[in-house]
Formats: structure tokens, C-alpha cells, sequence
């Protein structure tokens, strides 16, 4: 039998399945597939493909990235100046699931603004970095260490204590940092606004200020169970404010899985398959 | 020295930069009476705190060396460890730590958390130590302790227990609310001495009731007795509750939360007494040791005197009467005349003077017993080192020293600085692990590294002041490092034969990368193709060739070297041959293997007024930072970055005038990061530049 030295990866996502080359010919197996056939081979002479282009790690991600299905038309599901609503009870998962969008947008080199007006840096540092973990556990990813290098630049986290928030404050401080080009943000996530009765000019303040600096906004609103949703199922903190988020998504229990509901915006028709989040790691399961 | 052992407390003082520990420990002595008069840190009358005893610590109003005295309160004797703040000096943290059972973390009123205190906590961690805290400078303008008490929860994840509310805050900041006895404590007297007891504010009793029965509660998961008195309504009393807290916090699961105000003498006593009541004594804690003669079996150490003797050396001064070694006895008894045995160098020593030390004084004693700490002279060891009783051969596990991040050249000025630095080089790396000085083999100069600037800057002013040696230095280099990012084989021949005793030797395999760990080596050779008897001189090879990586000549670590194939010569095979070829085949792998200079990478907390956020965040973005957040804490803003080393070399000042000198920073390692393609061509070109100079 031949030594097999190593094989070369020919860049061809293709299928999903990743292919080979070995000795100058293609190695027409899939991964798990070749994994399979190829046990009678003793392993200490094989040379895994475990040095993957960087680059081509963040693009197989973002093509493997579940929301795909979700039928948003662009990568961002939002449009500049819009507004999105992560909706749920208390620890249902609405924060790792606006992670999950803000890795997203981070592989694509899109930064991002994470404002938490209830944890501390160091809490919301963990929450990206154990849903970053989780994800390359999922997919297993060997690099995850430079992968991690590369997107961490790409998110700035800022934390203010809810009762010092405000609009005009938020803007001071994105002006600093977009001045003195320290970042600029693509995207930006308001994680534990309360959505009182005084949230209406604050959210038209940030819809202002999302325009001029070209961004768009994710929001969690924490809904309560005792609460009536209105006829279309939006929940009662957002009816009075409806009318400036673009797209409603809201995360609801069911059985032992997560449901990904779209409320408004695309798929809110329900003409797309219903998206689960896998309770045990909070990631949006793929139904590949 | 008294004997119960019950009535022992050894305890550590430690914080963030700058939130009291010292002041607190000036107060505690003062109200104990082991001192008559109080002195502040940095204070008018230029005295320095009692504990600073050393004269740069005096100037410079910081703590560098940590102290060890005692006092008495109630009936308890108290061994107080005061260590420093600054993340410099974290080695002397780190080994009060280890010797002590109990703790107090100094939280200041208005900073609350800071990144210090983070470190600090995972120091306690580390050596499992209980700890009660002490929210201190509530007089100060925007203090707030139950605030601080919820950072205490939120972010370092304690069980944080209120134990005492405020009367009044800020400069109206009177007394405190004992929530146990249910009494108002007030300190009357010039220097806060006299505490006057009395009944609760009318307007504050709802408030006090409510947390007490937060605290009862609290204090009842912990004691099945008071559970079982509140289940029944029966009468609850004071000392059921503090059982209940005092096992909570032996259990680590409870940190009782205590306020005052160290400067204002306000809140001092309680927090004495809490020490006598809540944290552990010796008994209470179990230490262990590692059996050497018994494949490092782990075995439990009982504080009976009669037993033989194990005690830790845990730091090392150099006195005017010679070397004094502190030491905690962990079993048995340490006295005087004894003949013990150092377990690394298996050298026998005679126990000569036996001292207790007050900062800079001392008292002579004769015996030192199980759970004391005290010190002794004229032994020569270093610090870490396991005394025991001779016939035994358990030692103590070691305290974790990080590596030095920083280094410089100096040079002597004259020939008599020249000895006195050997002098002082050698006490120095003997004291402080973490300070290591060494002779560049090409260039000659003496090079010594630690912690920081600041490490660095106080050894060099302590060789002026105490050896008389005027040294100039070179500016500070940074530990770069070389590691691979891919992996790649090998398969490397030395072969010389050609006249004289023959060499050969074939070493084949791969190098690559490994996350946390310097060096791995593996062998999987099968059927001899390199004889057993060489494999050891092939690891040496490859060990060898990483102190110095072919790249730039720095230290390569995280790299796997496994061995699969080979090939050796009947007669011309020697070890030499196999470390020859080891070295040659490393280099053949590592040009391979994408070789990238790596450089240490900081974790810098700045907390600034918020008006200065802005200009901070420009001064760290010069200087290659990647800022990880910013948190707004009302007046406060804390800006968490990660920053090259290289990149922070005067960082202090540029801070200073950039804030009108009210910010501040912390700075300590984090990890090793790649160097910046650019970055890296120009260490290149200026080590190229060196050699040709030393050339």
C-alpha cells in the first residue's frame, strides 16, 4: 500500500463536502466518509487537513450559519437604519441568540456594538466566547484559537447601569470612538432595555441615530407570561412601538426545544420551517 | 507564644491599589495595641505606616514587600499578613496566600470591584482561602457599600452577605448597624478608639429587620440548629447565627460583607471581632503535603504538636543579622536547638534563632507550634522549601510563579557598583521568585526581568539605597517568544564519517503546534529503529534546540515533537550523534512549519472620570490596544483593553497628564499573542542591526 504522505485541500466547499486531492488525483470522499473507509490505514503516517485557510473557516461558518433558512433576504436580515427585536421570557436564551447573529456578522468582518446595560464587560466577554466555543466544538474547528484572534477585533462592548442610560450618552461615546477611528460600528445590539412606557423617545432617538451612522439595531425585550400578546401574536412591550422595528423575532418554549418564531418581517407569513434552538447549548440547531 | 490553637487567626489583608490595606492594618494594630500612635501612608508627618517599613515603601506611599506581625483581640492571637496591591508585585500576594487560612478583602466604597480585587479573588481561589470583606472609605463622596456588595455577587460570584448597614454615607457617614446584635455602633474618641453602642435609628429599623432576615436565613443553610430553631420559633440566638456564617464562610460559600472607613477610624472593631468569629483558625482547615518516598501520594497534615514536623519556608529577607526565613508550621513543632531536614537539597539544618516579626522589629521565642507563623535565622534555603523532622519526606505543594514578562540591561558604573550588584542580584532572585537576572552569553551585559516597570524600577532603586551600586540601565525589552502554526515533518541524517570516531544518526517525524504546553516530546518508534537507549539523547536534542529559536533567536515554546522513524550505526551511533541529529532535524521541521514570533499580551483595566473616556481610548488605541469594553459606574468609567507589552513602556505618565492625573491603570499578563507582520520585519531588522554591532 502506498505511504500516504498528505492530502491538499483544493478550496472547493462545494456540496458541503469538503474534497482532496491525494497524490496529484482527486479523493472523491467526503470527510466522514473517508474517515470511515480508510481505519485499516495506520494513522501515524496520516497528515489531517487540520490547517485550514483562516479565511475559508469564517466562510464555510457563514455559509453553514442556520438563519440562512430563515429567508432574510441579506446576511444581516437587517437593512441599515432598521430595527430588530429579540423576543422572550427571562433565560430563554435571547442574549446567546443575538450572539449567535453578532458572531455572524463578526466572521464577515462586520463590527459590532454590544451594549448591555445589565451585565458587566467581563459577563458579556464570556457569553461570545462560550457561544464562539460552542460553535467551533460543533463544527469541529481545530483553529478555533486564531479563528478567535481574527473576530474578537470586530466587537467593541460597551455597559452602562440601566438607570445612566441614555440616547444622548450613547452618542458621545460613538462619536469618540468613530472620531478618533477606534470602530465603527455595522451593527449594534441594546441587550436589557427596559421596555417601559418612557422607551418610545429613546427608541426614536436611536432609530435617528442609527440612520446617520448607518447602522441597524437588534434589541432583547423580555416578555412576561401574564401579559396578553395583541391578535398578531406581538407581544405587549413592543405594541405600543411596533411600528419602528422592521423585523420581530420571538423565542418560545416548546416541549423541550426552543422555537425561533419570526413575528414580523420575512418568514412571519409562515412560509418558512420554524428554526429550533438546542436548549442543552443555546445554539440554533442545524437541520442540515 | 500562647498554645490553644482555637484562639489563632492567620490572616491576609488584600486589595486593589490604593483601597486601605495598609490603613486598615495601621488601625487594627492601633486598637489592639501593638502600636501607640498611628501613622497614614504617605501621611504629614512623614512617618509611613508601620507596615511600610521599608524606606522606598515610606516615599513612594505603596506596599512592595508584604509585612507579617501580630496582635491580640479577644482573647485570639492574630498573625496579619499586609501585602501589596500593585499586580508587580504579585508573587508576595501569592505566597502570603498560601500560608495564611483566612483572609479580608479591602473593597473600596466608591470603586467597588476593581480589577485587582478580580486577581486577588482568584488568588483566594487558588489556595481555597475563606475570606469576609470589608467595604472601606465610605466616607468618601459617591460611596455606596450595598452597591459594592452586588458587584461582589455579580462579579466575582460571591455569596456576598450584608452583615452591617451605614448610619449616614459620604461625609455624614457616623456608624454602623450590627444586623446580628441589632445594635448601632458609633466611634467616638480622637482616633475613633471608644464604640458606643446603641439602640437603631428609628428610620432605619425596617431596613435593619429586613436584612437581618435576609442574614438569618443565609446563615441558616448552613446550620441545622438555627434551621431547626426557626422552624420550631424558637428564640434565635446571636451565636447561632454566627456558627451558621462562620461555617458558611469556612465552606467558601458565604462572604459576610462588613463597612467602614479606615482613614475616618470608623468600623474598625467589629471588623476585629468578626475575625475572631468568623474566619477559620488552623484547626478548621486542612492542609496537605506530598508524600516523596511514597510516589507523591497526597497526605493530610494534623496540627497535633507531638507530631513530626513539616513547615513551609515562604519568604526570604536578607536582615542586618543575615538571611530570616519566614516559615508557617503546618504539624509538629518548630524549637529551637532542633536538627530538621530541607526535602529538596536533603541538606540537615540546627534550628538556631527563632523570631515572631512585627514589621521590622522582632521577639525572640523558643517554639514555634503547628498553625504559627514566625521566623528563623542563618538558613539557607530558598523560598518554597519544606523544612521537616528528619525520617519523613513530605513536602508542601509549591505556590504557582508566573513568568517575568520584562527585561533590561544594566550596567555598573563603576567597579565597586559592579560587586555590590552581584551582591544584591543574588539576594534579590533568592527573595523573589519572579525576579531573575542572567549574562547574555553574545553581548556580555547582565540582563534581569520580572513582572513590570514598576518590579524592575524598585530593585534598581533598592540597589542604589541598600548596596550602594549606581547602575544604568537599557531600555526594557520585552520576553518575545517563536512558536510554529502548522504542522511539518522531518527526516534529518547526521553523518559524519570520514576519518576519527564516526557520527550518524536519522531522526524522523513531525513538529506542530500545542495549545498550553512548552514542549511535548513523543516517541513512536516502533520495531528500534532508533535504539531505546537513544530516544532520551533525540529529546534532549529538541529540548535544547528550543531556548533559542532559529527564527530570531528567542525562546520557542507550545510545540509537539513527535518522533516516528529513524535510523542508527552499530559502532558510529553515539548520544552525541542522536542530539546532533535531533537539533539538525528541529530545524529542518521549524523553516517548515511557518515559525511566528509571538509577544506578551496585557490585560490594562484604566478606570477614568468618564469626561476622559474618549482621550484614554485614544491613548490606548496608539499604542495597538484592542479595547474589549468599556463599563460607565457612574462618575467612573472603566475601559478593559488588551495591549502589547512593547507598546505600554511609559504608559503611566502619558495617562497621568492626559487625565490631569486622575485616572488610573492595571496592568498584568494575559496571554502570548502573533506580532503584527509589520511588527515582526522590525524586530528582524534591529536584531540584525545588534549583531552586527556585537560583531
Amino acid at each position: 500500500m502506498a505511504e500516504i504522505k498528505s492530502f491538499k485541500n483544493t478550496n472547493s466547499f462545494a456540496n458541503s463536502g469538503r474534497r482532496f486531492e491525494f497524490e496529484g488525483k482527486p479523493f472523491p470522499f467526503k470527510e466522514p466518509e473517508f474517515q470511515k473507509k480508510i481505519t485499516n490505514i495506520p494513522t501515524d503516517n496520516i497528515c489531517y487537513i487540520r490547517e485550514r485557510n483562516i479565511g475559508m473557516l469564517k466562510n464555510e461558518l457563514i455559509l453553514k450559519n442556520p438563519l440562512r433558512r430563515m429567508g432574510y433576504e441579506s446576511d444581516d436580515i437587517l437593512n441599515t437604519g432598521e430595527f430588530g427585536a429579540v423576543m422572550a421570557r427571562a433565560g430563554v436564551g435571547k442574549t446567546a441568540f443575538l450572539v449567535q447573529l453578532a458572531l455572524n456578522s463578526m466572521l464577515r468582518e462586520k463590527k459590532v456594538l454590544h451594549i448591555s446595560l445589565a451585565d458587566p464587560v467581563k459577563k458579556v466577554s464570556l457569553w461570545y466566547k462560550e457561544v464562539f466555543n460552542r460553535i467551533a466544538t460543533q463544527y469541529a474547528i481545530h483553529q478555533s484559537v486564531q479563528l478567535w484572534d481574527t473576530v474578537l477585533p470586530h466587537r467593541f462592548i460597551m455597559t452602562f447601569r440601566a438607570e445612566g442610560f441614555s440616547v444622548l450618552t450613547l452618542e458621545e461615546r460613538l462619536s469618540d470612538l468613530i472620531e478618533q477611528n477606534i470602530f465603527k460600528p455595522h451593527t449594534m445590539i441594546i441587550d436589557g432595555l427596559p421596555f417601559d412606557d418612557a422607551v418610545n423617545q429613546d427608541l426614536a432617538d436611536l432609530k435617528n441615530l442609527a440612520r446617520r451612522q448607518g447602522m441597524h439595531v437588534w434589541f432583547t425585550v423580555r416578555t412576561h407570561r401574564h401579559e396578553e400578546p395583541d391578535p398578531s401574536g406581538i407581544p405587549a412591550q413592543l405594541i405600543a412601538v411596533a411600528d419602528l422595528f422592521e423585523v420581530a423575532i420571538q423565542l418560545v418554549p416548546v416541549g423541550k426545544q426552543i422555537q425561533i418564531k419570526a413575528l414580523k418581517g420575512p418568514g412571519s407569513q409562515g412560509d418558512q420551517a420554524a428554526l429550533m434552538i438546542d436548549p442543552a447549548t443555546m445554539l440554533i440547531k442545524d437541520q442540515a | 507564644m500562647k498554645k490553644d490553637i482555637r484562639n489563632l487567626r492567620n490572616i491576609g489583608i488584600s486589595a486593589h491599589i490604593d483601597s486601605g490595606k495598609t490603613t486598615l492594618t495601621e488601625r487594627i494594630l492601633y486598637y489592639a495595641k501593638r502600636i501607640h500612635t498611628m501613622h497614614d501612608v504617605k501621611g504629614k508627618d512623614g512617618v509611613g505606616a508601620t507596615m511600610d517599613s521599608m524606606e522606598l515603601e515610606k516615599e513612594r506611599g505603596i506596599t512592595i514587600a508584604s509585612a507579617a506581625t501580630y496582635c491580640e483581640w479577644l482573647n485570639h492571637e492574630i498573625n496579619i499578613i499586609d501585602t501589596p496591591g500593585h499586580v508587580d508585585f504579585t508573587i508576595e500576594v501569592e505566597r502570603s496566600l498560601r500560608v495564611l487560612d483566612g483572609a479580608i478583602l479591602v473593597l473600596c466604597g466608591v470603586a467597588g470591584v476593581q480589577s485587582q480585587s478580580i486577581t486577588v479573588d482568584q488568588q483566594m481561589n487558588r489556595y481555597q482561602v475563606p475570606c469576609i470583606a470589608f467595604v472601606n472609605k465610605c466616607d468618601r463622596s459617591g460611596a455606596n457599600p450595598l452597591r459594592v456588595a452586588k458587584q461582589l455577587k455579580e462579579k466575582l460570584g460571591h455569596n456576598a452577605l450584608t452583615m452591617q448597614l451605614p448610619i449616614g454615607l459620604e461625609a455624614d457617614f457616623e456608624g454602623v448597624i450590627d444586623l446580628i446584635t441589632m445594635q448601632a455602633a458609633y466611634f467616638d474618641g480622637d482616633k475613633g478608639e471608644q464604640v458606643r453602642r446603641e439602640e437603631i435609628p428609628a428610620d432605619l429599623m425596617q431596613t435593619a429587620l429586613d436584612n437581618r432576615e435576609i442574614l438569618i436565613d443565609q446563615a441558616s443553610m448552613f446550620s441545622d440548629g438555627l434551621t431547626e430553631a426557626i422552624l420550631e420559633e424558637k428564640d434565635v440566638s446571636d451565636e447561632m447565627i454566627i456558627e451558621g456564617i462562620r461555617q458558611g464562610v469556612i465552606a467558601r460559600q458565604l462572604t459576610p460583607v462588613f463597612i467602614g472607613s479606615a482613614y475616618k477610624n470608623k468600623g474598625i472593631q467589629p471588623l476585629l471581632d468578626a475575625v475572631t468569629r468568623l474566619l477559620p483558625c488552623p484547626l478548621d482547615v486542612e492542609n496537605q503535603a506530598m508524600d516523596m518516598d511514597n510516589d507523591e501520594q497526597v497526605i493530610a497534615l494534623s496540627n497535633a504538636v507531638g507530631k513530626p514536623l513539616v513547615a513551609l519556608a515562604f519568604k526570604l529577607e536578607d536582615g542586618p543579622y543575615g538571611q530570616l526565613t519566614y516559615i508557617r508550621v503546618y504539624q509538629g513543632a518548630l524549637t529551637k536547638g532542633d536538627t530538621i531536614v530541607n526535602v529538596r537539597t536533603r541538606k540537615k539544618v540546627k534550628v538556631g534563632r527563632l523570631i515572631r516579626m512585627h514589621a521590622d522589629q522582632m521577639e525572640d521565642i523558643n517554639t514555634i507550634p503547628a498553625g504559627y507563623i514566625g521566623a528563623l535565622f542563618g538558613v539557607d534555603c530558598s523560598s518554597g522549601d519544606t523544612f521537616v523532622a528528619p525520617g519523613i519526606s513530605l513536602t508542601m505543594t509549591s505556590m504557582y510563579v508566573p513568568e517575568p514578562v520584562i527585561s533590561l540591561a544594566i550596567f555598573p558604573k563603576d567597579n565597586k557598583s559592579e560587586v555590590n550588584v552581584s551582591k544584591a542580584l543574588g539576594r534579590f532572585t533568592k527573595e523573589d521568585p519572579t525576579f531573575k537576572a542572567y549574562v547574555n552569553e553574545e553581548t556580555g551585559d547582565t540582563i534581569i526581568s520580572g513582572m513590570g516597570e514598576l518590579h524592575l524600577e524598585v530593585y534598581i532603586e533598592r540597589m542604589r539605597r541598600e548596596y550602594q551600586a549606581e547602575v544604568e540601565t537599557s531600555p526594557p525589552r520585552v520576553a518575545y517568544r517563536e512558536t510554529i502554526t502548522r504542522k511539518a515533518e522531518f527526516d534529518y541524517i547526521h553523518k559524519k564519517q570520514t576519518g576519527g570516531a564516526g557520527q550518524f544518526g536519522r531522526v524522523a517525524g513531525y513538529l506542530e503546534p500545542v495549545q498550553d504546553e512548552d514542549f511535548v516530546f513523543e516517541n513512536k518508534i516502533r520495531g528500534g529503529a532508533i535504539p531505546t537507549q537513544f530516544i532520551a539523547a533525540c529529546e534532549k536534542g529538541f529540548k535544547n534546540s528550543m531556548q533559542k529559536g532559529p527564527k530570531m533567536e528567542f525562546p520557542v515554546t507550545g510545540i509537539r515533537v513527535v518522533i516516528n522513524d529513524g535510523a542508527s550505526h552499530s559502532v558510529d551511533s553515539s548520544d552525541m550523534a542522536f542530539q546532533v541529529a535531533a537539533r539538525g532535524a528541529f530545524r529542518q521541521g521549524y523553516a517548515k512549519a511557518k515559525p511566528v514570533i509571538q509577544e506578551p499580551i496585557m490585560k490594562v483595566v484604566v478606570e477614568t472620570p468618564t469626561e476622559f473616556q474618549g482621550t484614554v481610548m485614544a491613548t490606548l488605541n496608539q499604542r495597538r490596544a484592542l479595547i474589549v469594553g468599556t463599563q460607565e459606574e457612574g462618575l467612573f468609567s472603566v475601559i478593559e483593553t488588551q495591549v502589547p507589552l512593547s507598546e505600554m513602556f511609559g504608559y503611566a505618565t502619558d495617562l497621568r497628564s492626559v487625565t490631569k492625573g486622575r485616572a488610573q491603570f492595571t496592568m498584568e499578563f494575559l496571554t502570548y499573542k502573533q506580532v503584527p507582520q509589520t511588527i515582526a520585519d522590525e524586530l528582524v531588522k534591529k536584531a540584525s542591526a545588534e549583531k552586527k554591532n556585537v560583531a
